[in-house]
Order: C-alpha cells, then structure tokens, then sequence
C-alpha cells in the first residue's frame, strides 16, 4: 500500500511542481472536473494485474521503480519521421506542448493549444473536453495532470492530412488530444510517436458527427526505455465512419487502449493495426466497440508478431446492445511467435444483447508454417529470409487495409524496419 | 559423369523407415521417371532430396554431382542447381508471386556470387518463361499460389523451374489433378528444359505423363525399394499389368 501511494503521489507533486514552475492557467471551470479526476486516479490507483481488463500487462510494476527515480532530462532522441513521405501539415508536440501556428493551418481546421487552456477556451472545447474518453484511472491522470496538448474542431472535409508527432524527454508527461469532426467533415489524421523515456500518458478524445469521416493511423516507434500509454475514446454518430490504424513496434510497456462508442444508426469502425516487437518489449492493444444503435457495422483485423523475450497483447470486446439490429460487426486476430520466449495473448469477446445481428471473430496464435518456409528454402532463400518474407506476407494483409498510397507505403517501411529488428533478436 | 548417385538408401520418417535401401544412378543429360504405388516412398524420396527437416537418412547415402548431398541445407541445395517441382505447392498469403520469383532468383545468385538482377531484368526473364506457360500476367500479381487451380499451381512450378535453369529437376507428381491439355502443355514446358547439361527425375504414379515427357530409364518404386527397372516400354508393361503384377514377375 505504501509502494502504491508513493507512485501515485509522486506523479501528483512532480506535475504540481512543474506546473508552478510554468505558471500554467488554471480555468475555473474545469477547477471540479479536474478536483474529480484527481480523486479517481487517487482512489483506483494506477491498473495493476488484478483488473480483467490489464491482466497481461502490468502497468503498476514497470512504473514502480522508473518514474519515482528521478533523473536529468536527455537530449531528444533525434527520430526518424515514419510519414517523412507523406505530404502532410506537421505540428511536433513535445513533452505535451506544442506550438500552434497562427497561420498555414489548412483550410476547414481551427487548432487550440491545450497548454493554454483557460477561461477564454473556446465552447466546443469545453463542451467536449473530459466528457468522451471513460473515467478510468489513467484517462483521468490524463486530465488531472495534463501538461498540454491540442484540441482541433474540422468543419469540412481537408485534403492534406494532419500529422501530430509525439516526442518525450521529460520523466512523466500526461497529455490530451480532442478532436471533433463537425457534421460532413473528413480528416487523415497520422500520429507518431517516437523513441523517448519515462511515462508518457496521452488520453485522446474524439468526436465524429454525423456523416464525418476521420482516417486515423498510428505509428509507435520502439521506445525499449519508455512507458506509453494511450486512451482513446470515441463518439462515432449517425452514418459517421472511422478508421483507424494502429503499428507499434513496442515499448518497455505500450497499451493502446480504444472505446468506440457507435452511437448513431449505420455509425461505422474499421480498425487494423500489427504489434511487431523484439527484444523484451511489451505491446498491448485493447478494444472495445459499442454497437449501441442498429445498422452499425465494426470491422478489426489485428496480426501481432513477437520474437526474443517480447509478449504481444489483443484484447477486443464486442458489445451488442438490446435493440441495435441489423449490427454487422467482425474481429480478426492473428499472433506468430518467433521463439519459444515470446509470448502472445488474444482475448476476443462478444457480448450480444440484440436479436438480429451478424457477429465473426477468430483468433488464432501459431509458428510461421513449416510447409511454407520449406518451400521458400527449396527455391533457394535462406532460412531468416524466407521467415522475413513469410512474416512479411503475414502483415501485408493488414498494410493493404490502408487506402492512401503515401500512407500505406509509410506503414509498410515501418513494419518491414520492426520486423527485421525482431528476427534479429531470435536466436 | 553422374549427376546423381543414390546408394542403398534408408529414409526414416517420424520413427517409421519408408526407404528401405533405394539404390539409383543418374547421368548428366538423362531423364529418369520413377514408377510406384501410393505409399512406396516416392514422395519421401523427393523431400529427401530436397533436404526436408524430418526425413533422416539412416543408412547409405546420395552423392550429387559426384559430392555428399547430406550436410546441405534446403537453400544450399538450391542454389547448386537442384530444383523440386512439388506435388502440393504452398500457398503464400501476402507475398505476390512477382516478388517471391525476384527474392527467390536473387537469393540464388547472391549465394553463387553472381551479380543481382534489377527489377527491369527479372520482370522481363519472367515474362518470357510466363508466356511459353501460357500465365497470364495477372496471375504474377497474385499471391502466390493464393486462389491458383491445380493447373495454374504445376505451371508456376514450371515456371520456377524454367526461370532457375537447375541442373537437376525433379518432379514430383506433376501430373496429377491435370487434365489433358494442362498435361501438355507443362510436359512442353518440361521437354523444353531437356538439355545435355541437365538431369531430371520424374516421379509419377501414371504413366500418361511418360508418353509426353518420354524418359531414358523408368524405375518402378515399391516399399522403399527399387523393384524393377528399364526403358521406356516398362511404363506401358506397368501400365498393362498393375504394379500387383508387376511385383509377382520381380518375386
């Protein structure tokens, strides 16, 4: 219990006297919400292995230790932009901050500097800000502690993607991303996430409005000293449609959480996403979508890949509630293990309270086929690069989910780099 | 000069010995059909060959090209010019047949110290053996083998086989699931690689392949032995009496 008060404690007074330091506004009302998610984060404490939902990864245990060691800031580690060939309107946010140009915001989008948050916010920040993404114990840290971030509203449907690129040199940083995507409107919106140390807490709120369409693809590098975790809640309306795309390569500790809230009749999510991991990183990605009117469709198609002494985690819920007929929803979930210290778990599960509705999903954790590779060698290719290319093959059905050239070109690269770090650390 | 050397041969396979002392040589320029019944060991004699994990030679030994072919790895084998057309090609989710022909003819070249060949070169050196298969340039886009017909499959072996110009091919079962025309024209394909340089080993359990890919030596398999052998005309002597009666003339 001590152990527990101290981690938990210590995030509270390093964000405390940060902020001090920053003389960061403090708007009066947000003054009880943010009194609020303090109280929760205090009262749940940080997940540990006893809550369902974290069974396979334990948060508390890797930020015991990391985050109460204080140590000096580094020098950010120099990055490589995985959508550097995507033309895209860039903002760097660094240990949550950012800094919002005035002008060349493309056309449709209005940007607000979270950092800045005060009682001038405009209403559809407040309006929004804390009330999508669930109460839980981080998301709340993330509102209590938030050291900045961006908040962005998109009024009609903008061409050139927007790219945010996460970068991290501070011990603990909690940050928001809020996103509403007015009635008709479209956005590609790309994330990266870089190398980086230390915790970094990002909850993310997004809101599509009816008939909105946001493309979503995100990219974590490997960051074998960092601890990331990200929450994303999600209001999906009537005829609304996401996709999202999630590949990481891993973390010390990496959990992708997702809660889609498919509120409006025909409301859509696609998600596909690959975890290609090596050494003894850690990824986890959990789902949950909420069928809660008819004619809402979901689609998930996940393939994790884990060598060396990694463990790769896919939980995804399914919620089907009474009265959403006609509900069309489909899970993937596929896992290879690269030696026998890897590890991968995959946890579907379904919950269907409405009568009339279409549900599949499969799982399915299992070596790379021996057919298969014997027949690569046959025809001449070594050993490691027939695995490469069956690997390869396995993940290319999740790049060809990803409809923009630029983007899917970028994913491709980015999971091609992981792999060969991966095989690299089987031995 | 011997392509291949095959001496008193015993292939154990998950604990159950399924060649049983297969003795057989092949010169360089020859094409030599073995003949067996399901079961005989014709098949694990090709994974044999072809340096399958779990196919353990027990006793006696295969010399190719006059040297030990035991401590060669599958991909080693390959690239010293053996080539297995396989009787159940694999299915490669993902992996477009264009690029798997590419990484496959590079890796090999690579291996013998040769120069890799670009895109432009290697699409050109597919098209080229693609159109004498009659495989249409679709098909090179596909995965490979993914959704391909039992036809399609056997001509892309051909066409590996075509593209990797081995020394010694063997084909293992390369007609079955063919109807006649298909037949045709992979044995045209076939035929079109004999060559004074090369050798080839054709398994078949029907002799309706041997009148299109007519052999030098036809060899009849049966219980891990060789149990009769002779020229062309014991195919048609097989096909006339059953391998049952073919087994009582040999007791």
């Amino acid at each position: 219990m001590n152990e527990r008060a101290t981690t938990e404690e210590f995030l509270l007074q390093d964000f405390a006297a940060d902020n001090a330091s920053r003389a960061a506004p403090r708007p009066s009302w947000l003054d009880e919400r943010r009194r609020r998610a303090v109280q929760t984060f205090r009262d749940e404490g940080i997940p540990n292995r006893r809550i369902e939902q974290w069974k396979y990864t334990d948060l508390r245990g890797a930020l015991e230790g990391q985050v109460a060691a204080v140590s000096p800031k580094q020098i950010l580690h120099s990055d490589r932009n995985p959508f550097a060939a995507v033309s895209a309107f860039q903002l760097s946010i660094a240990d949550g901050c950012s800094q919002v140009p005035s002008s060349q915001i493309p056309l449709g989008i209005e940007m607000f500097d979270l950092g800045q948050l005060d009682d001038g916010a405009p209403d559809w920040v407040r309006q929004n800000y804390g009330e999508v993404l669930s109460r839980s114990a981080m998301g709340e840290a993330s509102l209590a502690m938030m050291r900045g971030g961006i908040a962005m509203r998109v009024t009609a449907v903008t061409t050139p993607p927007v790219h945010l690129g996460f970068l991290q040199e501070a011990n603990a940083v909690h940050c928001r991303l809020l996103l509403v995507m007015e009635p008709g409107a479209s956005l590609v919106l790309l994330e990266s996430h870089g190398k980086g140390r230390g915790l970094i807490n990002l909850g993310v709120e997004l809101v599509l409005e009816p008939n909105a369409q946001l493309t979503h693809v995100r990219l974590a590098d490997s960051a074998p000293d960092a601890v990331q975790v990200e929450e994303i809640g999600m209001r999906v309306a009537r005829d609304a449609r996401y996709r999202g795309h999630f590949s990481h390569k891993g973390a010390r500790l990496s959990r992708l959480e997702l809660a889609i809230e498919l509120e409006g009749e025909g409301a859509e999510a696609e998600l596909s996403g690959a975890i290609v991991l090596g050494g003894k990183l850690h990824a986890d990605v959990t789902t949950h979508i909420d069928h809660m009117a008819g004619k809402t469709v979901s689609r998930q198609l996940f393939k994790n890949v884990a060598g060396g002494n990694s463990r790769a985690v896919y939980q995804g819920k399914i919620t089907v509630r009474k009265g959403a007929d006609g509900s069309d929803s489909r899970q993937t979930a596929k896992a290879v293990l690269l030696g026998t210290r890897a590890e991968a778990d995959l946890k579907p599960e379904l919950e269907i309270l409405a009568d009339d509705v279409k549900c599949a999903h499969g799982a399915a954790v299992g070596d790379l086929d021996a057919d298969s590779l014997f027949y690569l060698r046959s025809r001449g290719l070594p050993e490691n690069e027939a695995r490469r290319l069956l690997i390869h093959g396995f993940l290319e059905e999740v790049v060809l989910e990803i409809d923009r050239d630029d983007v899917r070109l970028a994913v491709r690269d980015f999971l091609e780099s992981g792999l060969a770090k991966a095989l690299e650390s089987v031995s | 000069m011997n392509m291949l050397e095959i001496e008193n041969l015993h292939v154990v396979v998950q604990g159950q010995e399924i060649l049983k002392g297969l003795s057989l040589v092949i010169r360089t320029g020859e094409v030599h059909a073995i003949m067996g019944p399901n079961g005989s060991g014709k098949s694990t004699l090709s994974y044999t060959l072809a340096g399958r994990e779990g196919y353990e030679i027990t006793e006696g030994r295969i010399l190719y090209q006059g040297k030990n072919l035991a401590p060669l790895t599958p991909e080693e084998r390959a690239t010293r010019g053996m080539f297995l057309a396989f009787q159940y090609p694999v299915e490669i989710p993902g992996v477009t047949t264009m690029n798997f022909l590419k990484t496959a003819l590079n890796a090999q070249r690579r291996a013998r110290g040769e120069k890799e060949l670009d895109a432009m070169s290697v699409l050109k050196s597919v098209r080229e053996a693609a159109s004498a298969l009659n495989v249409p340039e679709e098909m090179l886009r596909r995965a490979l083998n993914v959704g391909f017909s039992g036809g399609e499959k056997k001509r892309l072996e051909i066409l590996q086989m075509t593209l990797f110009k081995p020394l010694l091919a063997i084909l293992d079962e390369t007609d079955s699931g063919l109807d006649i025309d298909a037949l045709k024209l992979v044995a045209g394909g076939v035929n079109a690689l004999r060559a004074p340089d090369r050798a080839m080993l054709v398994i078949t359990h029907y002799q309706r392949l041997l009148d299109y890919i007519v052999p030098d030596r036809v060899h009849v398999l049966d219980k891990g032995r060789i149990v009769a052998e002779g020229g062309k005309e014991l195919a048609h002597e097989l096909e006339a009496k059953g391998y049952a009666g073919l087994a009582r003339d040999a007791a």
